[in-house]
């Protein structure tokens, strides 16, 4: 996995964190992993294709994930309900999304899947043979730990051709 | 969700599962769920996206995916190894790639995700405000069940393309 992929996801993470609990935000120790991620209580699954390709989890504990869906909605929760884990998912996909964003100003157009929420503590996760750059997040009301399962992928540059060629330049072509 | 995603699906599944392991697969009742999907011992979750996007989930109990990944690979698996899961994430691939050659064969162009593989029985995996859609597909080897949650993109051409311009008649 490419490091200069990680940039753009923390510093996303980190603004939105920010801006959604007025609190500060630490940047843990960095850590590889290739061997399987056990779950915590939420993870929030994202998959990129284009000309970055892989899976993204954002994982957090239950106090963790009431925190942010409670800063993020203005609302109070206690529970992991479904509110709170459309909280959380809207959380990744926001992250994501800027993160894809950075990576396109970069040169790696890609876009991003519907999160998936997996609630439940223990399930192992493997992302195959894509080694995981790992990165956990502090702030005073809980910890989100981003895992980035990424590669290159040169050849499935998306958006490019999805933009479709004038008709006056095709027919110049032929 | 359209139903009319799910024949490509199960004709890929049934397709695949005939080719690669030599299964007959007989289709099982199709029923929707609107709550978070409890899971099997095994699930491999695919991403869409596209014109139709959403997620695709292949469940199944750990003996079942043995018994696929001995048969795919030519090989026997006494645990659930990371070739195996690689296997079984392969068939999930093939599966999802033919279903989605065939929706761009009717006009819906889709790309899928690399394949994840969740090892656990009974995490919840929720796919929020998308509705699935489950079919389980009976073999020899053990049940496989499918699940679709998947939308239509909406494209923005038509509206903008019936936009009345409103005529100045002074």
């Amino acid at each position: 996995m490419n490091v200069k992929f990680l940039n753009p996801f923390v510093s996303s993470a980190h603004d939105i964190l920010h801006s959604e609990t007025h609190e500060s935000v630490q940047r843990g120790e960095l850590r590889l992993e290739t061997g399987l991620y056990q779950t915590d209580d939420a993870t929030v699954i994202i998959s990129l294709i284009g000309a970055v390709d892989g899976t993204v989890f954002y994982s957090m504990s239950n106090g963790s994930a009431i925190q942010f869906a409670s800063a993020l909605m203005g609302e109070k929760f206690d529970t992991l309900n479904t509110l709170v884990q459309s909280g959380i998912a809207e959380l990744g996909n926001v992250i994501t999304g800027q993160a894809s964003m950075r990576l396109a100003e970069a040169g790696f157009e890609s876009n991003i899947s519907t999160p998936s929420l997996i609630i439940g503590r223990g399930a192992s996760i493997s992302t195959l043979d894509y080694p995981r750059l790992v990165v956990p997040l502090t702030t005073k009301i809980g910890s989100l730990t981003i895992h980035l399962s990424l590669r290159e992928n040169p050849n499935n540059n998306l958006k490019t051709p999805q933009i479709g060629i004038p008709t006056a330049f095709e027919s110049a072509k032929s | 969700m359209d139903v009319k995603f799910l024949n490509p699906f199960i004709q890929a599944a049934v397709e695949v599962l005939k080719t690669e392991v030599d299964a007959n697969a007989i289709r099982g009742e199709i029923s929707m769920h609107k709550s978070a999907l409890t899971s099997d011992d095994i699930t491999v979750l695919i991403n869409l996206i596209g014109d139709v996007y959403g997620v695709v989930m292949y469940g199944m109990s750990t003996s079942t995916c043995l018994n696929l990944v001995s048969k795919i690979m030519g090989q026997e698996f006494a645990e659930f190894s990371t070739l195996a899961q690689s296997g079984v994430a392969e068939l999930g691939n093939v599966i999802s790639g033919q279903a989605t050659i065939r929706f761009a064969e009717a006009g819906h162009k889709s790309n899928i995700s690399t394949p994840t593989v969740l090892n656990g029985k009974g995490v919840e995996i929720s796919t929020l405000d998308f509705p699935r859609i489950v079919v389980p597909l009976e073999t020899q080897f053990g049940v496989l069940t499918v699940h679709l949650a998947l939308r239509e993109k909406r494209t923005l051409e038509t509206p903008l393309m019936n936009m009345t311009i409103s005529q100045d008649e002074s």
